[in-house]
């Protein structure tokens, strides 16, 4: 093998090389030989970093010198959930002014729980002359000001993407900055602004760029102003609507209705703000050929559900609210037979009795009728270990099984144990698991599942679970893959995580919040393994202020080449090998 | 599997790891009585924390972790348990919430000098003096209260201003605390000596 590899000149390798997509396969090839980690490394133009933390932009730029392409990762999962306090970190300006300089080719910027200021969006604006693709996912710290910055200068932008994030919204008018000879938009989501826009810019631009896909309108598009848009981008595949509601006026629903029918390659459908239920049908007649649907903003009555998706039969993935009901899961595992991906989240989760009649029957309805069904997110007021057995044993392909029972510690519902069978039997008989998250009453016993089966798991959740260091123990020892762990309200301390340590440097990142780990071991940590950041976080003042045996209010550990970071807000510290003896 | 069951169900006292030193009394002793006082404080408070939560929440407030209560206090983690429970990402909070037609009152607070906002949560105040002590020990500024000491002018002191809905910079208390909620877009701390 190697000295076939030496017989081949370098730029053939290099030509088999670009055939190579994925990251780990690069990964691998960059291990073989120095020959092949120095050719790798110059033709490689893609690069994922899941922690911005872990690596400093001039590592990536001494090894990786024509970089076309980088996806970077900031805060901690648990941010999505306000876990993480404001303020962090997981600034991305650093990254962009070093790349700014070493990669005038870079295309593609995907950033996700990233801090982004406008100054950012503006360098970027300037500083890539080719640049094509930006998506910035859960972002937060910029405003539509350094929007209007990439509409004006990014004359090959195809796609921006906006997906979730906290946008400052000054006004409505960056969308006009997009210039009148700019054609080449491919994707545009904007459905987190709050902002009207103008909407004859706004049909300017779907008029005037031919390849558009994709397109996610906010909420203040009204839907009297849909059909014209429509009728202007019927090549569209992904349509996020506006507000769905308006007066019931037959000319405004057949206007709809036709120009959604002249969108024959509609494959996904999100949006339906405010929805008005009475203008659902004017999707029905491009139902068949979705695959995607998002209802998850959505407030629609079963009995309209059920219309919708008995007229879905190709549908793969659906995220809808709890109003769909056990009756509405009965009709989606009828009709629609290539489903892959379900979420159902709760349409009022702060109250104590259920609003709706959605219950652990649903999902096992899903889970007979839909055989494709790989991934779940489900939100549910009540569950047994008898149903977890039942899905388990008629879903054994489940990749990712994220089950959330909404009130903490609540056992089976028939018997009163705990559910720690039911989420054994789940890990025991989906062997292809990668994602797991857990909730209910829990002890160790369930921790010793997740270890001795969940070999392949690769990303735990657990919230308000397990008895003792023994849970987390079984856990860190037994999950040989596991990347990312995450854990709040668990009364998991020391000992497990000393025990483990050395697991931890396989690991991406471990985050514990709420639990028993002591100011004491954070620091022993930190000392004994120095290519662990091991950050506190704290808010109640300097951990030093408190007796060392003293939980730690938030632990978020993750590998670094990089060292400590530098960016800390004062109530972040990190344990190094001076802090032990740094005086405060 | 076989090796895994076996190290689950072997000790996992950490002396079998010559690395690391196990810091003596804090594994234990400190994490059972903690699991106790969350399960203690959970079977005693939880509705009413949760009755409090949900009416926060139906108004439209998203509840910060970084809630200034625990400024001035210790709070357990049992105290906190149900905050920001269940696990939903805050812009479909947020919307659920929006049902109710209530405007967010989650509001960004700049300081003069200081690049970085927060975010702050009116909701959690009952009037202007709140707001300010939260915000003075948030920032560690003196806030002077109200515009009669308006003629305070000195670089030691701050002014808290709040944009309102058309967009004015207007000085904090000039209307009464229920038309502020209704009003304010973001808020800004600047020095009295520029004002």
């Amino acid at each position: 093998m190697l000295k076939m590899a030496n017989s081949f000149p370098e730029e053939v390798l290099e030509h088999v090389f670009s055939f190579i997509q994925s990251d780990s396969d690069r990964n691998s090839i960059s291990m073989v030989c120095k020959s092949w980690y120095e050719i790798e490394r110059w033709c490689r133009r893609r690069i994922f970093i899941g922690n911005c933390y872990a690596v400093s932009p001039r590592m990536m730029i001494r090894r990786f010198p024509d970089i076309r392409s980088i996806e970077l990762k900031g805060k901690p999962h648990f941010a999505d959930f306000n876990l993480v306090p404001e303020g962090w970190g997981g600034y991305v300006h650093p990254w962009i002014a070093a790349m700014a300089d070493a990669y005038p080719w870079l295309e593609e910027i995907k950033l996700k729980r990233m801090v982004v200021t406008d100054e950012t969006l503006e360098l970027i604006a300037k500083s890539f002359k080719n640049f094509k693709l930006l998506v910035l996912s859960s972002c937060e710290g910029f405003s539509t000001d350094g929007l209007a910055a990439i509409a004006a200068n990014c004359r090959n932008l195809r796609e921006l993407d906006l997906h979730e994030s906290d946008v400052e919204d000054l006004s409505g008018h960056w969308l006009s900055h997009f210039p009148d000879t700019y054609t080449s938009l491919v994707s545009l989501n904007i459905a987190c602004l709050g902002s009207e826009f103008s909407f004859s810019s706004l049909e300017r631009l779907v008029g005037r760029c031919p390849n558009l896909k994709s397109l996610r309108l906010n909420r203040a598009v009204p839907l009297d102003r849909l059909a014209n848009l429509l009728h202007r981008a019927p090549q569209l595949v992904e349509l996020g609507t506006g507000a769905y509601s308006a007066e019931l006026r037959p000319d405004l629903f057949s206007n709809l209705a036709g120009s959604l029918s002249g969108c024959k390659e509609l494959e996904s459908l999100s949006g339906f703000w405010d929805v008005v239920p009475a203008y659902l049908p004017a999707i029905y007649s491009i139902c068949p050929g979705l695959t995607s649907l998002n209802l998850s903003y959505a407030t629609i009555p079963s009995p309209d559900l059920i219309k919708l998706v008995s007229q879905c039969p190709n549908l793969q993935r659906l995220w809808v609210l709890d109003y769909i009901e056990d009756v509405g899961l009965d009709a989606l595992a009828v009709s629609c037979k290539d489903l892959r991906e379900l979420r159902v989240f709760p349409s009022d989760p702060f109250v104590v009795e259920p609003n709706v009649l959605l219950t652990e029957q649903g999902l096992i309805s899903v889970s007979e009728g839909c055989p494709k069904l790989q991934s779940v997110l489900y939100f549910c007021r009540q569950m047994s270990n008898d149903a977890l057995i039942t899905i388990a044993r008629n879903q054994p392909n489940f990749t990712c099984f994220r089950l959330c029972i909404i009130e903490p510690r609540t056992p089976d519902y028939l018997t009163l144990e705990p559910l720690d069978v039911g989420f054994g039997a789940i890990v025991e008989h989906c062997k292809d698991l990668r994602r797991l998250s857990v909730s209910g009453l829990l002890t160790d016993r369930a921790f010793e599942y997740i270890g001795t089966h969940g070999k392949k798991l690769e990303m735990l959740s657990l919230a308000f679970a397990g008895d003792s260091d023994l849970g987390l123990h079984h856990v860190l020892s037994g999950c040989e893959n596991l990347r990312k762990l995450e854990i709040r309200d668990c009364p998991f301390g020391d000992k497990a995580l000393l025990a483990n340590a050395a697991k931890l440097e396989t690991m991406r990142s471990l985050w514990m919040s709420s639990c028993s780990v002591s100011y004491g071991a954070c620091k022993l940590l930190g000392q004994k393994l120095p290519r662990l950041n091991v950050e506190v976080i704290d808010e109640r003042g300097h951990p030093e202020s408190r007796p060392e045996s003293c939980p730690v209010e938030k632990l978020y550990i993750y590998r670094s080449v990089a060292g400590p970071r530098f960016d800390m807000p004062g109530f972040v510290w990190t344990m190094d090998e001076d802090s032990a003896v740094r005086v405060t | 599997m076989g090796r895994a069951a076996h190290s689950s169900s072997s000790s996992i006292d950490s002396s079998s790891h010559p690395d690391l030193l196990l810091p003596v009394p804090a594994g234990s002793s400190s994490s059972s009585s903690l699991s106790q006082k969350i399960n203690g404080n959970y079977g005693n408070s939880h509705i009413n924390t949760r009755t409090d939560l949900s009416t926060d929440l139906r108004l439209g407030l998203s509840i910060s972790p970084s809630s200034h209560s625990d400024l001035s206090s210790t709070s357990t983690p049992g105290e906190e348990a149900l905050i920001n429970w269940p696990p939903i990402k805050s812009i479909l909070r947020s919307r659920l919430a929006g049902k109710a037609d209530h405007p967010s009152l989650f509001v960004k607070v700049y300081m003069e000098g200081i690049p970085i906002g927060r975010k702050l949560n009116l909701f959690a105040h009952d009037g202007y003096a709140a707001l300010i002590t939260t915000l003075s020990l948030m920032f560690k500024a003196t806030i002077l209260s109200g515009p009669e000491e308006n003629h305070v002018h000195s670089d030691k002191y701050h002014v808290l201003t709040y944009e309102d809905q058309e967009g004015d910079w207007m000085l904090v208390g000039d209307v009464p605390w229920e038309i502020f909620l209704t009003t304010v877009k973001r808020l800004k701390i600047t020095r009295a000596d520029r004002c």
